[in-house]
C-alpha cells in the first residue's frame, strides 16, 4: 500500500511561524531531548544500577541512596521522573502521595514531576496523554489499566517490553497468572501492576439488612428476592442503587447478570467476539433478566456518577449497589465503617465465584526522557513497600500474592485477598481493563446504558451485534488468553 | 400615557423577579454547597445550608486554584492584548483597502471567523506538542491567538469602517505616514472598540475547556481544567469545587466591570447599525 | 494597454514605507490565517487516513471512515440533536433578549439596569464546568432543586424527570444554554440600539403615537440587522460546537440520547482512539458551520465593500 504523507508545504508553513516564536519559548524552558551521547551513558550506568540493586536486597536503604548519588557519570541523567496519573482527589490523592513518598524515601534526590489529570477511570487523562504521545513527547511513565488500554499503547509503539525487569524481580511468580496475562501483549510484559481492582462486588447497607433479617444476595434470584423484600418494607426506597452517567457503570451491572447466566467461559468468549449475539439465547436471557430487575433500580440513574450512586446508600435512598473495590474508600470517606455500616459480597457466586478485575499499572515509555530513573520507579512499584500503603489507601487488592492479606484494615479486602491467593485462576479481565478493544468497549457501554434507560431487547441485540462487527472484536481481542 | 407607563413598570418589576430567581438560585445553591462537609454533599439536600459552615473550604480551594488562576490570567490577558492589537492592525487594513486581494482575504477571514475549534483540534495539538510549545504558556497563547485572530480582525475592522475618513486625510496632509496616522490618530479614537473586542476575546479564552484540557501540563493548567479536576474522580469534592468557582469568578468579573462602560457603547453601535 | 500603464505607475509610486506599513498591518493576520487553513486541510486529510489507535497513521484510505460514520445510529442522533440545538438554542434566546433589551431601554427603574446586567452576565464569567454541575443538581428528579421546590409549593404535578428522560433530555440542556447566553445577547442588542439615527427614529415614531411593540418590530428590528446578524451567527456557532454542557450535565446520556457531534468527536478521538473518525466528525461540524457562516459572510461582504 502506498503511504501518503501530509503535504510538505502545509507542515512547513504551519511550523514556520511557530518555529520563530518557539525561540522565545525555548528561552523559558529547555526541552529535554535524549541525545546519543546520553544514551551511551545509559548503557554504562545500567551496570552500576544493577550492582546497586544487589545492595538493595542486602543492605539498609540509606546506604543505597548514597551509592546512587555518588555514581560518577560524565554527563549524568537529570534526576527527574515525569509521571502521568489520574489519582487527583479524595482518597486517590492520598494514595498517590503515599506512592510518591515511598519512592522519595528510597531515592530522595529524584524530583518527581507529576501531571495529574482528573476524570473517572482516566477519561481526561487519556486525552492529554494521547496528545503528548502522538506528538513524540512522552512522559517517563504513565498510569494505564491492563488489557485493551495497555494494548493500544503497545500497538502504538509507545512502551518498551519489560522482560528483563520481570526476570530480575521474578515478578511473574509473585502475581496471579491472569494478572500476568493482562499485562502481557504478544508474549512480552509491558507494565508493572501495583494493584487489582475487583469489579463485581455488591455493597449493602448492613444495618438495614440486619433489621429486615436479610442475607446478602449472591445470585440473581436472591438479588430480586432481597430487592422485593426491601421494597415491601421501605416502599420509598429504590433497593438497588445505580448511576450510569459515565456509562461503564451500566455495563458493570449487566456483566454480573451475564456472568451468572453464561458462566466464565461464556463471558470470555463473548468479549473475544466469538459469540453471535444476535441469535444468542444466553445474551438475550441476560438482557431480559436485566429488564426484570429495573423496577427495583434507582430510576434516575443517568444523572448520577458512580460515587453518587454509592452515595445513595449513605443517604438511605438505596440499600445495595454493585461497584468495584474502589467504593470501599468512598464509603469510608463518608464515615461508614466496613463490616459495621456496610457489607460486601462477590456477586454473582453462581455457577462459581469469579472475580472480574483490572490492574493499575506503570510502564516505561519508549524514548523516555529519564530512562534510568524510570527503572528505579518501576522496581519501586513492584515492591511490597509501595503496594502496601498505596493499595490500603486507594481501595484495590495487592498485585503481589506474597503480601499478608492482614495488611488490609477491613475484613472485606482481607477475605478477597485470601480468596485470590488461594484461587488465582478465578480472575478474569473486567470492563475497564477490557478484553475487547477500547473502540468497541466505549460504544458498548453506551448501548447497555441506553438499554437501561429505555429497554428494548431486540434492538439492543442487533446494536450490540453490529458493534462486534464494526470494531472487529474477534481479531482485536485475540491476544487475551484465559484461563 | 400614564397608564401605559405603569404597565411598563409592572412588566419591568415582573421581569426583575423572574430573572432574579433564575439567576440567583444557582448562585445560592453554589454558596450553600461550598460551605458543606463531604458527608452533607452526599445527602444531596441542595437548598438546605450546612449545619457546620466550612469556611476552611475556601482556604483549601484557594490553595488549589491559585496557580491555575495565575496561568489562566497570563494566558487570557496575553491573548486578549495580542488579539486586539494585531486584530486592530489587520482589521484596519481590511477596512481601508479596496483591492481584489482584500476582498479574497475578507472572505477567508469571514469563513474562519466562526470556525469551531474542534475542527482543527487534532492538527493543532500535533503542532503544539511536536514543537514542544505545549509545555509552555506560549503554546496555549498561540493556539488561542490563531483561533481568535479572525474574530478580532472583523470586530475591529467593523468599527474602523464606520469612522469618518476626514481625520486620516487631515493627518496625511500634515505629513504623517500610514503607521503614524493609525497609532496617533485612529487608535485613541478606537479605544471603545478595543475594549469590546477585548471583552469578547477574553470571554472566549477564559472559558475554553477542551483545548486547555488537551494541552494541559502541570505548568499550564488553566482554571477551567483545574475546576473540573478539583472535584476529583474518587470522592466528589463538590464543596471545594464550588468554593473554587466562586473565588475564580472574580477575575473576569472585575475585568468586565472595568471595561464594561466602554463595552455598552461599543463598536456594534458604531458600524453595524443596519 | 492603458491598464498596464496604470499598474506600472502604481508600482513606481510604491515606496518602501508603503511596503513596510502594509506588512505591519497585514502580516500577523495573514500568517495566522495561513496556519489556520493549513490545519483545516490537515484535518480533512486525517479524516481520509487510516489513523486508529494511539500512533499517527497517514495511510490514505479514502472515505472508509465516512462510510462507518454514516452507518452509525449515533451519528444521526447527533445530527438531529445539533439541529435541535441550533434552532431552539438561537431563536428563543434572540427573541427573549430582544424583548428584555427593549424593556430595559424604555422602562428601566433607576439602578435596575446595572443590577440586571450584572445578574444575567455572570454565567459568562463563570466556569461552564461549574454552572453545568449546578444545573445537573437543579434537574435531579428525586432530590434536585426544581422538584424539591415544586413539591414544597404543592405543585407535584409539575415535577418532571428532566434530563433523565431520553425523549426530552436535550431540551433541558438547551435551556441551560439559553440561560447562559441570554446576558451576552442582551448586551449586544442593547449596544446596537444606541445609535443616534435609531434614537431619532424612535422619537419621531413616539411623537406619531406608535405603540411600543410596533416601534420594536417595525422600527428597531429592521434597523439593527447588523447586530442581530452578529448575534445570531454567534449563537448558531456556539450551539453547533456545544460540548461543555453535554459533557458535564449528561455525558451524552441517557444512553446517547443527548449526544452531539462535538462530544462524539471527543469520545471517538480520545477514548475510542479512532482519530480518523474524529477528524471526519470535525469535518462535518465544519461543513455545518460553513452553511451557517455563509449568510453572514455575504451580508458583511456587501456592507464592507459597498
Amino acid at each position: 500500500m502506498k503511504v501518503y504523507r501530509l503535504p510538505r508545504w502545509a507542515l512547513a508553513v504551519s511550523l514556520l511561524l511557530i518555529a520563530a516564536l518557539a525561540l522565545g519559548a525555548c528561552a523559558q524552558q529547555t526541552p529535554q531531548v535524549v541525545t546519543k551521547e546520553v544514551e551511551k551513558v545509559v548503557k554504562e550506568t545500567v551496570v552500576v544500577t544493577q550492582v546497586v540493586e544487589k545492595v538493595v536486597t542486602k543492605e539498609v536503604e540509606k546506604v543505597v541512596t548514597k551509592e546512587v548519588v555518588v555514581t560518577p557519570t560524565p554527563k549524568p541523567e537529570e534526576k527527574k521522573l515525569e509521571i502521568f496519573h489520574w489519582w487527583t482527589a479524595g482518597g486517590e490523592r492520598e494514595a498517590a502521595d503515599a506512592m510518591f513518598r515511598v519512592f522519595k524515601e528510597k531515592y530522595p534526590d529524584v524530583e518527581i514531576i507529576e501531571n495529574p489529570v482528573a476524570g473517572g477511570g482516566g477519561v481526561s487523562h487519556r486525552v492529554v496523554l494521547q496528545a503528548r504521545l502522538s506528538a513524540g513527547l512522552p512522559p517517563d511513565t504513565w498510569q494505564t489499566l491492563g488489557g485493551a488500554e495497555l494494548k493500544s499503547y503497545v500497538d502504538g509503539g509507545y512502551l518498551e517490553p519489560l522482560d528483563d525487569l520481570y526476570a530480575e524481580l521474578k515478578y511473574k511468580d509473585v502475581i496471579p497468572q491472569p494478572l500476568y496475562n493482562a499485562v502481557t501483549i504478544n508474549g512480552h510484559p509491558y507494565v508493572v501492576p501495583l494493584n487489582m481492582h475487583i469489579q463485581n462486588i455488591l455493597y449493602y447497607n448492613k444495618k438495614l439488612f440486619d433489621e429486615l433479617g436479610l442475607k446478602p444476595p449472591t445470585t440473581y434470584d436472591e438479588l430480586v428476592a432481597a430487592a422485593k423484600a426491601i421494597k415491601d418494607a421501605k416502599p420509598k426506597m429504590s433497593p438497588l442503587g445505580l448511576g450510569t452517567k459515565e456509562k461503564w457503570e451500566a455495563a458493570f451491572l449487566f456483566d454480573s447478570i451475564l456472568l451468572e447466566e453464561g458462566g466464565p467461559e461464556y463471558y470470555v468468549k463473548l468479549y473475544k467476539g466469538e459469540i453471535d449475539v444476535k441469535t444468542d439465547p444466553t445474551y438475550k436471557k441476560a438482557l431480559e433478566k436485566l429488564q426484570a430487575l429495573l423496577p427495583y433500580v434507582y430510576p434516575y440513574h443517568s444523572n448520577l456518577t458512580w460515587d453518587e450512586s454509592c452515595g445513595l446508600l449513605v443517604s438511605g435512598d438505596s440499600a445495595m449497589v454493585i461497584m468495584g473495590t474502589w467504593a470501599i474508600g468512598y464509603f469510608k470517606s463518608r464515615g461508614w465503617t466496613p463490616g459495621e455500616d456496610f457489607g460486601a459480597v462477590t456477586f454473582p457466586q453462581k455457577p462459581e465465584r469469579i472475580l472480574l478485575f483490572h490492574p493499575d499499572t506503570y510502564g516505561k515509555a519508549k524514548n523516555a526522557p529519564h530512562p534510568q530513573t524510570v527503572m528505579l520507579w518501576l522496581k519501586t512499584v513492584a515492591s511490597p513497600d509501595l503496594q502496601i500503603p498505596t493499595d490500603v489507601i486507594q481501595g484495590g487488592l495487592f498485585a503481589r500474592l506474597d503480601i499478608d492479606p492482614k495488611e488490609f484494615p477491613d475484613p472485606i479486602r482481607q477475605e478477597l485477598q485470601t480468596y485470590v491467593r488461594n484461587n488465582p485462576q478465578k480472575l478474569i479481565l473486567d470492563q475497564h481493563g477490557s478484553i475487547a478493544p477500547f473502540s468497541f468497549t466505549q460504544a458498548y457501554w453506551d448501548a447497555v446504558a441506553a438499554f437501561i434507560a429505555d429497554p428494548n431487547v431486540d434492538s439492543t441485540l442487533s446494536t450490540v451485534s453490529d458493534l462486534f462487527q464494526i470494531y472487529d472484536v474477534k481479531t482485536e481481542a485475540a491476544w487475551y488468553q484465559w484461563p | 400615557m400614564k397608564r401605559r407607563t405603569s404597565t411598563i413598570t409592572v412588566l419591568v418589576l415582573l421581569t426583575l423577579i423572574v430573572l432574579s430567581v433564575a439567576y440567583l438560585l444557582p448562585i445560592y445553591v453554589m454558596l450553600v454547597a461550598s460551605l458543606k462537609t463531604p458527608l452533607e454533599i452526599s445527602q444531596r439536600r441542595y437548598l438546605i445550608p450546612s449545619g457546620h459552615l466550612q469556611f476552611k473550604n475556601y482556604v483549601q480551594a484557594f490553595q488549589l486554584v491559585r496557580s491555575a488562576l495565575i496561568n489562566s490570567s497570563i494566558i487570557s490577558f496575553s491573548v486578549t492584548l495580542l488579539a486586539a492589537f494585531l486584530g486592530g492592525l489587520g482589521g484596519y487594513w481590511l477596512s481601508r483597502s479596496r483591492s481584489t486581494f482584500a476582498k479574497v482575504l475578507f472572505i477567508l477571514v469571514g469563513i474562519a471567523l466562526y470556525l469551531p475549534y474542534q475542527v482543527v483540534l487534532i492538527p493543532l495539538v500535533q503542532v503544539m506538542a511536536r514543537t514542544k510549545l505545549a509545555l509552555t504558556h506560549l503554546g496555549l497563547i498561540l493556539s488561542y491567538l490563531i483561533l481568535n485572530m479572525p474574530l478580532a480582525s472583523v470586530l475591529m475592522g467593523t468599527f474602523f469602517l464606520g469612522m469618518p475618513r476626514e481625520l486620516e486625510e487631515a493627518a496625511e496632509v500634515d505629513g504623517a505616514n500610514k503607521l503614524q496616522t493609525f497609532f496617533y490618530v485612529i487608535t485613541p479614537m478606537a479605544l471603545p472598540a478595543y475594549a469590546s473586542t477585548a471583552i469578547i476575546i477574553f470571554t472566549q479564552v477564559w472559558n475554553e475547556f477542551l483545548l486547555a484540557l488537551t494541552l494541559s501540563t502541570p505548568q499550564t493548567t488553566t482554571i477551567q481544567v483545574k475546576l473540573a479536576e478539583v472535584k476529583g474522580s474518587f470522592v466528589a469534592l463538590y464543596n471545594i469545587q464550588m468554593a473554587a468557582a466562586l473565588i475564580s469568578v472574580f477575575i473576569p468579573l472585575v475585568f468586565f466591570v472595568a471595561l464594561g462602560r466602554y463595552f455598552i457603547r461599543g463598536i456594534l453601535a458604531g458600524a453595524l447599525k443596519g | 494597454m492603458e491598464r498596464v500603464r496604470r499598474w506600472q505607475r502604481k508600482w513606481r509610486r510604491l515606496t518602501w514605507g508603503d511596503v513596510i506599513s502594509t506588512a505591519i498591518f497585514l502580516l500577523p493576520l495573514l500568517i495566522f490565517l495561513v496556519v489556520l487553513y493549513g490545519m483545516l486541510v490537515w484535518t480533512f486529510y486525517v479524516s481520509m487516513a487510516n489513523w486508529k489507535g494511539t500512533a499517527p497513521n497517514y495511510t490514505f484510505v479514502g472515505l472508509k471512515w465516512y462510510k462507518l460514520m454514516f452507518s452509525l445510529d449515533r451519528f444521526w442522533v447527533d445530527v438531529r440533536n445539533n439541529l435541535k440545538w441550533m434552532i431552539l438554542g438561537v431563536i428563543p434566546t434572540t427573541f427573549v433578549a430582544l424583548l428584555l433589551a427593549y424593556l430595559l431601554e424604555i422602562g428601566s427603574i433607576p439602578g435596575t439596569e446595572t443590577y440586571i446586567r450584572t445578574l444575567i452576565l455572570y454565567p459568562v464569567a463563570m466556569s461552564f464546568v461549574v454552572t453545568g454541575t449546578i444545573w445537573s443538581w437543579m434537574y435531579q428528579p428525586d432530590k434536585g432543586v426544581f422538584n424539591t421546590i415544586l413539591r414544597a409549593l404543592g405543585l407535584d404535578f409539575l415535577t418532571g424527570r428532566f434530563t433523565t428522560d431520553p425523549a426530552t433530555a436535550t431540551y433541558w440542556l438547551i435551556l441551560i444554554f439559553i440561560w447562559q447566553y441570554l446576558g451576552f445577547a442582551v448586551i449586544i442588542l442593547q449596544s446596537s440600539f444606541r445609535t443616534a439615527e435609531l434614537q431619532e427614529m424612535i422619537e419621531a415614531a413616539t411623537v406619531d403615537g406608535a405603540g411600543r411593540l410596533r416601534i420594536l418590530f417595525s422600527i428597531i428590528v429592521p434597523n439593527i440587522r447588523g447586530g442581530m446578524l452578529i448575534l445570531i451567527s454567534l449563537l448558531l456557532i456556539s450551539a453547533l460546537k456545544v460540548f461543555d454542557i453535554v459533557y458535564v450535565v449528561t455525558f451524552g446520556g441517557p444512553g446517547y440520547s443527548t449526544d452531539v457531534l462535538a462530544f462524539f468527536m471527543f469520545i471517538a478521538t480520545f477514548q475510542q482512539h479512532l482519530v480518523a473518525l474524529g477528524a471526519g466528525l470535525g469535518v462535518i461540524i465544519f461543513l455545518m458551520a460553513f452553511v451557517v457562516v455563509i449568510p453572514y459572510t455575504i451580508y458583511a461582504f456587501r456592507k464592507w465593500f459597498e
